[in-house]
């Protein structure tokens, strides 16, 4: 068991294996209750395996996944009472309405109220169509209906796989002002994995990077970038940048030197100078989270 | 009462979908094509003759009892057996196709729970449907050849000729006969059932499942097996043909029909270990 009872996730040395194929190799992280958590990692890292040992539908050949100190592989069904999930795509009955979806969803987890599937109906905009066939839905619609039944009942945590992929850019606002709103009222935990790392980048207090089948960062957005100090250099002549980079510990990629962060700027505007070089313009650069993601990936494949 | 809700779902899923009324579609029009057929004076006299044959008075016998009999003796095990292999052996697999099963494993659920509220529903679609075809046969006979009338049943195959003057016995045989030919019609749902639990295509399940059938029923046909005729699955699906022997024969009735239980049962047992050992993700 473990033993923080603030946890609502916990996922311990799970290693899972597909035809004698990896998929995962030790992964270990831990989720706090009412934290926006992410998952990243490129096709194939193991993001998804990872989702479906926490909801119980892959087993792992190793480890063991924890939801709200409850273990899923010993007690699955008692673990899952507290979990909603959402998939990419989420497969919903195309020749049933919407409400008949809702209903028979929430079936599986003991049936609720006409009130409550109401309620949640009204929450997620989706009361004018919730009786019309699911097959006449848009993408935007059905992402909310499946958002919609993964709310009841009252789940305490939220798994999302790939949530909002294929949305436009009014959807994907929606869904993430939706989910920022039920951590606020409701303190909801929410597991999010996702390729977009925009959406990460702006929803998620900490991610966990994996990288085929194994965990490779875990932390803060502030964690990855307070390894380096990253400066945009517009310099003359361009070739002193790889040298002065290198000097300083550091890498130049374009225009941008990524450099050990106790790295003074003064000194080294002052080496380029003594080397003869211009300096036209010198600024920190904020990296976004995909710079983030991407360096690291291209560093751990190195 | 969360049993009877769940399966009460299962239930609309099952008839809310389009391929599950193919069955009931064919089989009507197959029955209005027999209907106009024994109105041609040709056909009419072809069956009067064969009854003649046999010592029996045509007007007495070629009625919408043997009719029905006829109906369900001859189309249901051959034409029935596709459109019950085609819903079970959809039942699990298409889910696990479009991704409806995912939404359902992410609920608090036992995968025992979910295979046997499908496996339920399998079999009252299977015995609804027999009585549909029952039902609806008679009613056409009815209106082609009126109600009255005895009943002669015949079965080359299970060394059967039965004869009933009157409608009432002949009738209460015939609903009997409904009642186990839909019970022993489950067995091929089973066997659809188990292949959909395997990690394969919907269409493949039926496939599969239509070819243990026809399988079986081939191999009873070659001359080193007829010996051995009475061990086969399909054999033992025709024995709902015995309660139509004019001493009603519980013990042969019973043999057959706890083997098929049996059977069903087994299938069923491993249509569960094998789905709950399987992964489910993108």
């Amino acid at each position: 068991m473990p033993e923080n009872k603030t946890m609502m996730l916990e996922v311990q040395n799970l290693e899972k294996s597909f035809a004698g194929k990896p998929a995962l190799k030790g992964v270990s992280f831990a989720v706090e209750e009412g934290e926006i958590f992410g998952l990243l990692g490129h096709n194939g890292a193991g993001k998804s395996t990872t989702l479906g040992i926490l909801l119980g539908m892959v087993a792992p050949t190793k480890g063991e996944a924890y939801i709200d100190g409850i273990s899923i592989q010993k007690n699955r069904s008692e673990a899952l009472h507290r979990v909603g999930a959402i998939f990419e795509s989420p497969g919903l009955y195309d020749y049933l309405s919407g409400y008949q979806n809702l209903q028979l969803l929430t079936s599986y987890s003991g049936g609720v109220s006409k009130a409550a599937i109401d309620e949640v109906v009204l929450r997620v905009e989706m009361d004018d169509r919730i009786h019309s066939k699911v097959g006449t839905y848009s993408h935007g619609m059905r992402q909310r209906l499946a958002l919609a039944q993964a709310l009841l009942p009252e789940p305490k945590v939220l798994l999302l796989d790939e949530p909002t992929d294929g949305l436009d850019p009014e959807g994907i606002k929606w869904f993430r002002d939706f989910i920022l709103g039920l951590r606020k009222e409701r303190g909801m935990t929410v597991l999010f994995n996702s390729h977009l790392l925009g959406e990460v980048e702006q929803m998620c207090d900490r991610v966990v990077i994996l990288q085929e089948g194994q965990k490779v960062f875990q932390g803060g957005r502030e964690d990855l970038a307070e390894d380096h100090l990253v400066l945009h250099l517009d310099l003359e002549p361009t070739e002193l940048r790889a040298s002065l980079a290198q000097e300083f510990g550091g890498q130049a990629e374009g225009h941008k030197l990524i450099l050990p962060k106790t790295c003074d700027p003064a000194q080294l505007v002052q080496r380029a100078v003594a080397q003869g070089g211009q300096v036209r313009e010198i600024r920190p650069v904020k990296r976004s989270l995909e710079d983030l993601y991407l360096e690291f990936s291209r560093k751990v494949t190195r | 009462m969360t049993f009877l809700t769940q399966l009460r779902g299962e239930l609309t899923k099952l008839f809310a979908r389009r391929r599950t009324y193919v069955g009931y579609a064919v089989f009507l029009i197959f029955e209005l094509i027999l209907l106009v057929t024994f109105q041609i004076d040709s056909v009419r006299s072809q069956q009067e003759e064969f009854m003649v044959q046999n010592g029996l008075a045509a007007d007495k016998y070629f009625s919408s009892l043997t009719v029905t009999f006829m109906v369900m003796a001859f189309s249901l095990f051959l034409l029935g057996s596709i459109y019950f292999a085609l819903v079970s052996g959809d039942i699990v697999a298409k889910e696990v196709e479009d991704g409806n099963m995912r939404m359902v494993l992410a609920r608090p659920v036992t995968r025992f729970r979910i295979l046997l509220l499908k496996f339920i529903s399998v079999c009252i679609y299977t015995i609804t449907f027999v009585i549909f075809v029952g039902i609806t046969g008679y009613a056409m006979a009815v209106i082609a050849l009126g109600v009255d009338g005895g009943m002669m049943a015949f079965s080359p195959k299970m060394r059967l000729f039965a004869v009933y003057p009157e409608w009432g016995p002949g009738m209460l045989r015939l609903v009997i006969a409904a009642l186990l030919i839909g019970l022993s019609m489950c067995t091929i749902s089973a066997v659809g059932f188990l292949f959909s639990c395997m990690k394969m295509k919907p269409a493949t399940a039926t496939i599969m499942a239509l070819s243990i059938l026809f399988l079986d029923m081939v191999l009873q046909e070659f001359p080193i097996f007829k010996p051995y005729e009475a061990n086969f699955i399909t054999y033992k699906m025709s024995s709902w043909l015995f309660a139509f022997e004019s001493h009603f024969p519980w013990a042969k009735l019973a043999d057959n029909f706890v083997f098929l239980f049996g059977l069903d049962l087994s299938l069923f047992a491993i249509a569960c270990v094998i789905f709950q050992m399987r992964d489910f993700k993108t």
